[in-house]
């Protein structure tokens, strides 16, 4: 991918970052195998933007999450926030740039202790980084609830006196904390109800513009993903293989297996019923791809040249915008 | 810092469930009465009085030594300087003005009670409660003294193990890879030697005492704890609470005592009764064995030995006393234990009666 923004506005820059899972056969025996989780990554967020990590489950985009907030260290790459790589940095400037990049998590009923208060839990993240006074400290967690429509008296209460979409406003809240500028959400809305993951999506969209924050989105739900991302980035066993602005990705189509998705993501118009063909067989394992185009085995426009050579992630040109890249050597053909 | 010393709703739930099954509530009630009351054994099971109101002064002899001539006494030769006889005072003192506080059960438990025509060990009667063991000695007394070092044995062995179980456990939890590895194999080495044999060799060495029994008992009784610390520690550690605190930056100490240890403490409460039941059980058959507390101190494993002597066939007091303590009090740990368990139970519906 070519730079195409201003050095300023970037945020963060990956170049060829990768996750490598060694596979034992046992304490004393080598390593056997190594599962690519995340395989030569590269791409750019840019500040003030919502970048959408795309693909079904297993595809290495919850790693990528939380190597970006370094919840593991990446195998190899290069990952710059800010102008900074931070792949070579000290313990003490890891835990300096964990105040600027904050996760929010999948489960609501899982990410929040059950044996601490509301307050307790939105406070933590300034007790760690000693931000203020504690009487400071919880003022500015009543702030943080109050944003996220929660009121102060529940400061005290438990989680499990909150539903879903309440627990992760709570979650979001927490991530608030630090005044992050950028936000890796795991998948944020997948285990809420339709009605409330509305709610949380608004809420989301409002706290970008009011706090000038970037997120880095992972979901599998394409509608949310057209309703919140500026650019999109489809993955399949850990490399992207479509990336573009949202136009690009949804309209002008390049990738097969981008195809399949927005064909499989379900319409709500019974009109349409029928025309879905959902991918067949399973995503292969990241232990063993298959040679060359590793989407070949499910692809219904494979030929031989897929085998035989991994596909460049090339620009698509033509009507698309020049942020159009696509890894399928039929794109300018399907 | 320390969050799990707060009770949280969770643990205050489960509480409540537990004072709402009667039959461990009150075995816990009336344990903890024994147990508190044990502590006052000098005051309950002692030959020196408890008060002595004489000549216009009181005396308090429980810890302190007076000897004959204090209270103007002399024994059978008239000597008056060996330890006062406060058995004795009721009658001297009647119509003096003096008087004396005696315990209920006016005998300590090493004192040889040769009163009596037959040689002992003597039945019971208004003198000796539960009778006198063949060394004459009082069997409530040494019932009463073998408790409070039984109970308090089993609690500190259980508490000992505990810390150094959690530890251990967590930090093969926490840590994960090499150390979890290496220290489990040196566990199933170490766990793999026999405890009886261990205890036996040390007693050859040196006369074993309670802190040494302590000692070597803790050094097998910690690894059932690191097993349940271990799991529950990398079932906490995956959770997304404790991922969450990691990416704040988070402290390896801060996660593990705020956000696992907290979440991984149920099966410590809950093992605790069983443990001590355990302690309990080791202590008499070490005793009962020979290798345990040295001689003239009171336990109950010394007791059910000398009840089962040949020479003691017949004397049915001397095996019924102990033995009956013995499953009277485990009977309750163990009630105490299975409802706690119950209590400490997520799902709320199952029942194991």
């Amino acid at each position: 991918m070519s730079t195409s923004a201003p050095a300023s506005d970037l945020l963060l820059e990956s170049r060829d970052l990768t996750k490598h899972y060694p596979v034992r056969g046992g304490f004393f025996s080598r390593q056997a195998a190594v599962v690519r989780a995340v395989d030569g990554l590269s791409f750019e967020v840019r500040r003030g933007e919502t970048i959408a990590l795309v693909g079904e489950s297993g595809c290495g985009k919850s790693t990528l999450g939380r190597v970006l907030v370094r919840l593991e260290d990446p195998t190899s790459g290069l990952l710059r926030f800010g102008g900074v790589n931070t792949t070579a940095l000290s313990r003490r400037e890891i835990f300096a740039l964990r105040r600027k990049i904050q996760m929010i998590f999948q489960d609501p009923y899982s990410s929040l202790n059950p044996r601490m208060t509301i307050g307790e839990i939105v406070r933590e993240p300034l007790e760690i980084h000693r931000m203020g006074r504690r009487s400071e400290q919880e003022q500015r967690v009543e702030g943080l609830l109050a944003e996220v429509g929660l009121s102060g008296e529940m400061m005290s209460r438990y989680p499990h006196e909150f539903s879903g979409g309440q627990r992760q406003r709570i979650g979001i809240a927490r991530a608030l904390a630090l005044d992050p500028e950028l936000i890796v959400a795991d998948e944020p809305l997948s285990a809420l109800d339709v009605s409330v993951q509305a709610q949380v999506i608004n809420l989301l969209v409002r706290l970008q513009r009011e706090h000038n924050l970037t997120y880095v989105l992972i979901s599998h739900d394409l509608m949310v993903v057209e309703y919140l991302s500026d650019r999109v980035a489809i993955m399949y066993l850990g490399k992207i293989v479509e990336t573009g602005t949202r136009e690009d990705v949804f309209e002008r189509t390049a990738h097969p297996y981008t195809r399949a998705l927005i064909a499989s993501s379900p319409v709500p118009d019974p009109a349409q019923r029928g025309e879905a063909r959902p991918i067949e067989g399973e995503i292969p394992s990241p232990i063993n791809p298959p040679a060359g185009c590793a989407f070949h085995p499910r692809c219904p426009f494979a030929i031989d040249e897929c085998r035989m050579a991994v596909p460049p992630l090339e620009p698509v040109g033509k009507k698309s915008s020049p942020e159009h890249f696509a890894a399928c050597i039929r794109k300018h053909e399907i | 810092m320390f969050g799990f010393f707060r009770l949280d709703p969770i643990t205050r739930k489960r509480l409540r469930r537990f004072r709402g099954i009667k039959r461990g509530w009150y075995a816990l009630l009336i344990l903890l009465t024994a147990t508190v009351l044990s502590l006052f054994a000098n005051f309950i099971a002692n030959s020196r009085a408890i008060a002595v109101y004489y000549e216009g002064r009181l005396y308090f002899p429980t810890f302190v030594y007076y000897d004959m001539a204090t209270f103007g006494q002399e024994d059978d030769w008239g000597f008056d300087d060996s330890e006062a006889d406060y058995r004795r005072m009721r009658e001297e003192f009647a119509g003096t003005g003096n008087w004396v506080l005696m315990p209920p059960i006016p005998f300590d438990p090493y004192e040889n009670d040769f009163t009596y025509a037959d040689p002992p060990p003597n039945p019971p009667d208004s003198r000796h409660l539960l009778g006198t063991d063949s060394q004459g000695r009082d069997v409530l007394a040494r019932l009463i003294y073998g408790f409070r070092i039984s109970i308090f044995f089993a609690l500190s062995l259980t508490l000992v193990s505990q810390i150094i179980g959690t530890i251990i456990g967590c930090l093969q939890g926490y840590l994960a890879a090499t150390f979890d590895i290496l220290s489990q194999r040196f566990i199933e080495i170490w766990s793999s030697l026999p405890f009886l044999y261990v205890v036996i060799l040390i007693g050859t060495l040196v006369t074993p005492s309670f802190g040494l029994l302590l000692f070597v008992m803790s050094l097998f009784a910690w690894i059932g704890i690191t097993y349940y610390m271990r799991t529950e520690t990398y079932r906490e550690k995956a959770r997304e609470y404790c991922l969450a605190a990691r990416s704040m930056g988070a402290s390896p100490f801060r996660i593990v005592f705020k956000h696992i240890l907290p979440n991984a403490l149920t099966p410590l409460v809950t093992l605790t009764p069983f443990q001590i039941v355990a302690a309990i059980f080791a202590l008499t058959a070490l005793d009962y064995l020979g290798y345990g507390l040295p001689a003239p101190t009171p336990s109950w494993g010394e007791m059910i030995d000398q009840a089962l002597q040949p020479a003691n066939r017949g004397y049915l007091w001397l095996s019924l006393s102990p033995f009956a303590a013995i499953t009277i009090t485990l009977t309750l740990v163990t009630l105490i234990g299975e409802s706690v368990r119950e209590a400490f139970d997520p799902k709320p519906y199952a029942r194991y009666r």
